[in-house]
């Protein structure tokens, strides 16, 4: 019967291996070219209407960005991040914004994948980094 | 116990299944646009060391692309004109960085090949096809000014001993991801034509790598998002719509499918027709046989924050600030105007075309051909047409206007060898005489060994951001004096200034006075008569 267990556990464990692999590479091959729609078209309108102005990818490095993203704080940790790509947040500003409108149907964790994509390629020591232009 | 542990763990890995499953949502995305997925090619799963490398993995499953490839301009960078004069980036000189000729290995960072460093490139080699410059999708590919179009892939010191280190290009994640082309493809080289950002064409720069509609209708990132593709529809690589081959005219219908066709499918009419606005505003349809759609539907370019250079003078060009070191300047908002390896530059943006009549032919100075310093600009190209000719449109263009190198003596312009890290290359000494000595005898063109600068000029089409028709031009945007079309010959235009004859208003008015006095006159008499009547 131990010995069931003990299969059945590995056995399990790996699927969870794969599994996260899944997730993980999933998470690394993000649509980039919809993250830079997202980022342009929402983040930097907004950014540059409210919040003093757009930040260009090639403002931070990678390791920046990887921490911002990860701390999931937006404006010095009043808000979440994840919360301006979620659809419950597209859904309030699709009237006014046609990106939110066209991916409103995106799932969470991908669209945050896309623009995670845009941002580590496009920073200043990204694969091909990206200015506001 | 020991069941119950099973269980959790069973249902702890279906959730991760499930959440693995979940996230493969993108996944399908891929799936419904391809019917290959190149990550599952053997012959790409290994790390490449150079562009031909992954060209020859290519070609294992593409086995003609090579030599389809071979046959485009894209490929020759050659192009017979209709007068018989061969030109294409090969043979012409422009007045922006002049030539390819002599400055091969920094040119040819555009061309879609790889090796192209001196004129003894080798066309036929097939591996020498650069398959990923146009369709790569990762954005990561790209290559290096001063390698001759070879790709970076380890890290490189360059120029030697400047201490600027390349980062290397990973091919194999690459070659995995290739898929159609985008605009990103097409852009990564025609949006920096001309030495930069914008730089050339005017209506091409990054700004339409994720343009809005406001700027571009058929390509707005939300909307149509059109590929460059799209409207280039392209077979066998044949990409038409080049501008050496311009369609001025299109009197064709919208296109059917199924349909043959053997002309230009870039122009507007091939999708519009020649009726293409509503009921409403029909009368704009009586313009569309003498004007070009995009003279309204592109009211102005370099639209997108990104300038354009309006003009260059190369005269300007050596000067060396207080520390000895080449001098830069830059204008309030920090963007260059002027470096000693390049001279003086004026920028732009939102700028408004100027109109010509344009019928498809464009006339070229070409090495070799006598020019004359004097008070008209030498005309690098120069588009043909005229209001009688029955064969020409109105057209916005770009006009570029320069002053560039030429031969007092031999009355030619010249090739310049400008790039390179030998001690003849201007940017190296900025010495014109040693650099234009040795670039003319890298043609084998006879050199006075004096240097001036004529005036020059070159013009380009102005096709791609188109507006929302809301934005289009208006009546009173040509109709009216000093209005856009103010200096475009040998057609009446109501309204226009030069089209103003203040005897031939003041004898329309009066006729359409008494014309209306005389309906007075007899309206109230009759109504007077009528009354007596009665």
């Amino acid at each position: 019967m131990t010995k069931t267990v003990y299969v059945a556990g590995v056995a399990a464990l790996c699927l969870l291996g794969i599994g996260l692999h899944a997730i993980d590479a999933h998470a690394a091959g993000g649509d980039w070219k919809r993250g830079r729609v997202y980022y342009q078209k929402v983040c930097t309108d907004c950014h540059t209407a409210k919040a003093g102005g757009a930040i260009a990818p090639n403002a931070r490095t990678m390791a920046d960005w990887t921490a911002y993203l990860n701390a999931d704080k937006h404006a010095k940790g009043k808000d979440s991040l994840r919360n301006y790509a979620s659809r419950e947040y597209r859904a309030s500003v699709k009237g006014t914004n046609k990106a939110a409108e066209k991916y409103a149907d995106v799932p969470d964790e991908q669209l945050f994948n896309d623009i995670r994509s845009f941002m580590l390629k496009g920073a200043k020591d990204g694969d091909s980094p990206a200015s506001c232009n | 116990m020991g069941v119950r542990i099973c269980s959790a763990l069973a249902i702890a890995a279906m959730l991760v299944a499930a959440a693995a499953g979940g996230a493969d949502d993108g996944a399908s995305d891929k799936v419904l646009k391809s019917t290959s997925d190149h990550a599952k090619f053997k012959v790409l799963q290994q790390e490449f060391a150079s562009g031909p490398e992954v060209t020859r993995a290519c070609l294992t499953c593409h086995t003609e692309a090579a030599r389809q490839l071979q046959l485009t301009q894209h490929w020759k960078w050659e192009f017979l004109n209709p007068d018989g004069r061969r030109l294409g980036k090969k043979s012409i000189i422009n007045n922006f960085c002049t030539s390819v000729a002599s400055n091969y290995a920094y040119c040819t960072t555009c061309h879609i090949g790889y090796g192209w460093k001196d004129d003894r490139f080798d066309f036929s080699v097939q591996e020498n096809v650069d398959c990923l410059i146009c369709h790569d999708t990762t954005g990561n590919y790209r290559k290096a000014p001063g390698f001759a179009g070879h790709v970076v892939t380890q890290e490189t010191e360059f120029p030697p001993g400047s201490g600027n280190r390349l980062k290397p290009v990973k091919l194999g994640p690459i070659a995995q991801e290739v898929a159609r082309t985008s605009r990103d493809n097409c852009g990564a080289c025609h949006f920096f034509g001309g030495g930069g950002d914008g730089v050339k064409h005017g209506d091409l720069d990054s700004s339409l790598a994720s343009p809005d509609k406001s700027l571009d209708v058929h390509m707005d990132a939300l909307g149509n998002n059109f590929a460059c593709a799209t409207c280039h529809m392209t077979a066998g690589h044949q990409v038409p719509g080049s501008r050496y081959a311009p369609t001025a005219v299109d009197r064709g219908g919208a296109r059917l499918r199924g349909k043959e066709y053997k002309t230009n499918p870039t122009t507007c009419q091939s999708c519009h027709g020649q009726a293409p606005h509503k009921a409403g505003a029909a009368k704009l349809n009586d313009h569309t046989d003498k004007v070009a759609c995009q003279t309204c539907h592109i009211p102005a370019y370099a639209r997108g924050g990104v300038p354009t250079k309006m003009s260059w003078d190369w005269s300007t060009a050596g000067l060396m600030g207080l520390d000895g070191k080449p001098m830069v300047r830059k204008d309030a908002k920090g963007r260059v105007v002027y470096t000693a390896a390049k001279g003086t530059f004026v920028i732009a943006e939102n700028v408004v075309p100027e109109y010509v009549w344009f019928n498809g032919r464009v006339t070229y100075t070409l090495l070799g051909d006598r020019i004359e310093k004097g008070a008209q600009p030498t005309r690098i190209n120069h588009f043909e047409g005229s209001a009688g000719d029955n064969r020409s449109m109105i057209w916005p263009v770009k006009v570029f206007r320069g002053k560039q190198a030429y031969d007092p003596l031999y009355k030619s312009l010249v090739v310049t060898h400008m790039a390179g890290t030998d001690d003849t290359a201007f940017w190296t000494n900025f010495n014109w005489e040693k650099a234009v000595a040795v670039g003319m005898a890298s043609v084998g063109a006879p050199f006075s060994g004096k240097v001036d600068f004529v005036e020059t000029e070159s013009m380009w089409p102005i096709t791609h951001m188109v507006a929302p028709a809301k934005d289009a031009l208006r009546c009173h945007d040509c109709h009216a004096s000093g209005a856009r079309l103010e200096k475009v010959a040998g057609i009446y235009i109501p309204g226009r200034g030069s089209d103003h004859s203040v005897w031939l208003e003041v004898i329309g008015w009066a006729l359409a006075a008494l014309a209306l006095a005389g309906a007075l006159v007899h309206g109230t008499g009759r109504i007077a008569a009528a009354r007596r009547r009665h």
